[in-house]
């Protein structure tokens, strides 16, 4: 029995059931309240039916829960009949819900390799990124190039699919057969849509079916095991490579115009399925507005997190590095700029030099700065007394090849680590100048402008305020999730 | 005379001089500090001390052995030998020799080793002698000892005195370290904040005069505001402003920006200070619960909340705040007075739930360390209960990380207020310089963001000096220091 709960607690299948039937069943619950209108105590019929089928498979996925735990108990492993049921499950992908999704697809298969992993996430990413861009069908007119990239989308979205099934049964946990690296390469282009699992299953099929170096691949393996078994972790990135792709296609898929141009004859629509988030007080599509507003923050969120763990990350390592008075001045001149808060910082210099993308990305870059520095330093303190420092000096290394050859590439981890869990507070911050008016240019449709708009209509039409503020936490959300993940599997200490 | 035991206690004053001025001369700086500020005194000494050196034993058994060395030819057997061996080496990596190098080197090897010889043989005699070698150093410590001295420099040596004796308590001597460190950082602060502000590109003049304003009107708006001066007396001023808590007056409105600044503070400092104690009262017991069941529904579920609770952005949390709480239940006023203390709630829960939930998943990480320490499992085996193992072991020692953490975010907490004055209608200090940056407003920017950077500095040195007397690992590191 006592081994039987143990199997209960190791299993990933289970510790996911239990999560998905969860969040399952809060978004199940909301769909629920939003399908009446309490104040005219009427039923709204779509909500309702999404409401329904929701309901539905979160029934099912508790009923899923129930089997494995008690297979689990029972036999210690899940039986291949449940995990048969996972292909009913699979349907739930029509609602969208990609949470009994991706467990459908982690019941399905016994054993995981990361391939499989990074397959399945790629379609789920495909999958929605047709979903929201076909929306598009519902608006009065399209993009001109709205067609030819769907047909591309959808052409990409089968290629997946077979690859994915091919993925499932061909790739071992330490080889790969030679004839898939074809699928690899056409995959690498794939990834030219966004779709950055594409570009991860592409560049680890190609390690598998051309690295001899078992070490190497095991590595590999272990580490993208300990990410994907953290579900929160995965479907972050999940999330994050969805915004990106998004990003992406949206140039094509999606017309700017909409986002951009005001039209007085739809001001203030009620969510509709030509407008599927209304529109604002100057008649522009807010579901557009939203999806060009994605690419505004990754990339200030991305920019002005490289640069300082660029700057701060060098002259960390040099501190870390050399002696005592270099160590001393870099720091101390760096604890200036900790003294002021970022954001004030960020006000101060955008105060200086006006309010525009670029200088925002500069003053967020400059406050944190001295964070990285600070991590960088003491990583580098602790790698320099390893041997193999000693070795590369012993060597007669020069010491700029010894700090970026030797010791900077070991002490990456916990940078990492960081800088993904601050992309998460950048981008928060850029919304926050853009409300106040002091970041991005008022005509851009960036999620703090459009919720700065959204705030005047709080009372009358608050939705305009609800949505960006979804987009950015759900953004910053998955983040910090992966930010997570990713320091319980590079923190040693955890295993 | 020099006193090496450790942490004696001194009851005469000469003896805890004495101790502490050698103990200061091991540092550069602060043998600098300890001449410039007693330079009468030291200037005094030292002409004794050259007086004194022409007589000194010491000296006398150095020449002898120096004149003994040189005669029995011991250098010109060192080099012989230096020159061999470097002969050798090169030979055995097949370097080409040159003649001249190869000389050079011998002879700065030699005089080196002779010089060591030297100053070991002579030490050996005096030993044996009983003679200490005489330097300054040591002739000022032993004047030290000597009251008569003490008496008679006391007047002009009193700031070295001074400075000595704030070194001699290892407390007192980290709290002054502290407190002028982070002078220079508010001094560095001051500067940088001053330089990003004075390179804006823009300018204050046109944009408050307008198009229309004639030469001679922006002239005399310079000259007023003091804009036409260098760059260093510029700097110099707004240093001194900051300083003297007089910051002239503000571009627009000319209002005394140092008032106005004294006025707005209060209400941005009461409502980071009730954030700050609801993310104690909060966020310290969920992370206790959390890491004492760790793993568990509870855990998943607090950590989840505390999670979405550092991703919403302040703002969007405050309107879903008043759509609520305000529009639609009618339960809290939307926009803040000072006469309804109600209108204060909504404020300081926006601003405090980043803070909460970051102390929360602090507390959980720390406790969740300290619970697997050693010597947890010998309180369990002591047999101590839970309760008593985890109140008395292990909160206490896992709440100091979690001190410096509050800290370090209460900081965050005063820069991010502005989101959340602007959103709630207060006129604090962050909604002030938003409000003035359109300008820009360079005295009121300015005097804002540095005055909140000196209270951030303030706060961090109160956490550190209190730390360092809750800690005893510090405590005892500083001792030793």
């Amino acid at each position: 029995m006592l081994n039987k709960k143990h199997a209960l607690k190791i299993s990933r299948e289970y510790t996911q059931a239990n999560f998905t039937w969860i969040i399952s069943l809060i978004l199940t619950v909301v769909l629920l309240l939003n399908s009446f209108n309490f104040k005219e105590g009427e039923l709204k019929g779509s909500v309702f039916s999404v409401f329904a089928a929701y309901a539905f498979f979160t029934i099912f996925q508790t009923i899923l829960t129930w089997m494995v735990k008690r297979d689990l108990l029972t036999i210690g492993e899940i039986r291949s009949s449940t995990r048969k049921l996972g292909y009913v499950q699979l349907f739930s992908i029509v609602t969208g819900n990609v949470f009994t999704a991706a467990f459908a697809f982690n019941l399905i298969k016994k054993q995981k390799t990361p391939e499989y992993t990074f397959a399945v996430y790629m379609l789920l990413t495909q999958v929605f990124i047709i979903a929201i861009s076909s929306l598009n069908l519902f608006k009065s007119y399209v993009a001109d190039s709205f067609l030819s990239a769907m047909i591309i989308l959808l052409g990409i979205m089968i290629f997946q699919v077979v690859t994915l099934i091919l993925t499932a049964r061909y790739v071992k946990e330490e080889s790969a057969p030679a004839w898939m690296m074809i699928v690899a390469i056409v995959l690498l282009f794939t990834a030219l849509t966004g779709n950055l699992f594409a570009l991860l299953l592409g560049y680890s099929l190609i390690v598998k079916v051309r690295s001899h170096d078992q070490s190497k691949i095991s590595k590999w393996n272990t580490m993208w095991k300990k990410i994907t078994r953290n579900s929160t972790a995965i479907l972050g990135l999940f999330f994050i490579i969805l915004m990106f792709s998004i990003s992406v296609c949206s140039t094509f898929t999606f017309d700017y115009d909409m986002a951009v141009e005001n039209d007085y004859g739809a001001i203030l629509q009620k969510p509709s399925l030509a407008y599927p988030f209304g529109t604002d007080n100057f008649g522009r599509d807010l579901f557009s507005r939203i999806i060009f507003g994605a690419r505004i923050s990754l990339l200030v969120g991305f920019a002005s997190t490289a640069i300082p763990v660029v700057i701060g990350g060098f002259l960390g390592a040099l501190a870390g590095y050399y002696s005592q008075r270099t160590d001393n001045i870099i720091m101390r001149l760096l604890d200036i700029l900790y003294a002021v808060p970022g954001i004030l910082l960020a006000i101060a210099i955008i105060a200086a030099f006006g309010a525009n993308t670029t200088n925002l990305i500069l003053a967020l870059s400059v406050g944190s700065i001295p964070t990285y520095a600070r991590t960088m330093r003491a990583n580098v303190m602790m790698v320099s007394n390893y041997e193999f420092v000693d070795s590369a000096r012993a060597l007669g290394s020069a010491d700029f090849s010894i700090i970026f050859r030797q010791i900077v590439p070991n002490s990456l981890a916990p940078m990492i680590v960081k800088a993904t869990l601050t992309i998460g507070g950048a981008v928060i911050a850029t919304s926050s100048l853009s409300f106040l008016g002091l970041g991005v240019e008022p005509h851009i449709p960036e999620w703090g402008n459009i919720l700065k708009i959204g705030s005047t209509y709080l009372e009358s039409h608050s939705y305009l305020a609800i949505i960006p503020g979804l987009a950015i936490i759900l953004l910053v959300l998955s983040f910090n999730f992966l930010g997570d993940g990713l320091r319980d599997a590079f923190d040693p200490r955890m295993d | 005379m020099r006193v090496n035991k450790e942490a004696t206690p001194y009851f005469r004053l000469s003896d805890v001089l004495q101790y502490t001025v050698g103990k200061m001369e091991l540092r550069r700086s602060y043998k600098y500090w300890l001449v410039i500020l007693g330079f009468p005194v030291h200037l005094i000494v030292f002409l004794f001390y050259l007086l004194k050196r022409r007589d000194d034993t010491y000296t006398l058994i150095y020449e002898e052995v120096r004149g003994s060395l040189t005669v029995s030819g011991y250098k010109e057997g060192t080099m012989h030998d230096f020159k061999e061996q470097l002969l050798r080496k090169h030979s055995f990596f097949n370097n080409e020799v040159n003649e001249k190098e190869i000389d050079r080197e011998v002879e700065k090897l030699a005089e080196e080793q002779f010089r060591k010889t030297l100053t070991k043989k002579t030490n050996e005699i005096a030993n044996l002698k009983g003679v200490q070698r005489v330097t300054y150093s040591t002739y000022f410590q032993s004047l030290l000892g000597k009251p008569l001295f003490l008496l008679a420099s006391f007047i002009p040596g009193f700031f070295m005195y001074l400075l000595i004796l704030l070194f001699s308590n290892p407390y007192v001597k980290f709290i002054v370290e502290r407190l002028i460190m982070s002078l220079f950082v508010i001094a560095g602060v001051s500067v940088l904040v001053f330089t990003i502000l004075y390179l804006s590109p823009f300018d204050p003049a046109a944009n408050i005069l307008g198009e229309a304003a004639t030469k001679e009107q922006i002239a005399s708006f310079n000259q007023l505001h003091g804009l036409d001066l260098s760059y260093l007396s510029q700097l110099w001023n707004a240093l001194k402003g900051i300083a003297t808590f007089d910051l002239g007056a503000s571009y627009a409105g000319n209002e005394d920006v140092a008032a106005s600044i004294a006025n707005k503070f209060p209400i941005t400092l009461t409502i980071a200070v009730l954030s700050l104690l609801m993310a104690v009262v909060i966020a310290i017991p969920v992370g206790i619960i959390s890491a004492t069941r760790p793993n568990s529904f509870l855990d998943y579920s607090f950590m989840f909340i505390a999670l979405i609770g550092l991703s919403i952005p302040n703002f969007w949390q405050g309107l879903l705040f008043i759509l609520n709480f305000s529009i639609k239940l009618q339960w809290l006023p939307a926009t803040y007075s000072p006469q309804n203390w109600l209108s204060i709630i909504m404020p300081v829960v926006v601003l405090g739930t980043a803070l909460t939930a970051s102390v929360a998943r602090m507390t959980r990480s720390s406790m969740l360390e300290i619970i697997n320490e050693d010597y947890i499992i010998t309180a369990k085996a002591k047999g101590l209960n839970r309760l008593q193992v985890l109140w008395k072991h292990a909160v206490g020692n896992a709440m100091i990380p979690i001190i410096t953490v509050i800290g370090l975010l209460f900081g965050g907490m005063l820069g991010g207020a502005a989101v959340t004055e602007k959103v709630f209608n207060i006129s604090g200090i962050g909604s002030y310089i938003v409000d003035k940056q359109f300008i820009p407003d360079i005295p009121a920017i300015m005097g804002g963001v540095i005055y909140i950077a000196i209270t951030i500095s303030l706060v961090n040195v109160l956490i550190d000096i209190l730390y360092a007397f809750f800690d005893p690992r510090i405590r005892s590191k500083m001792k030793q220091s």
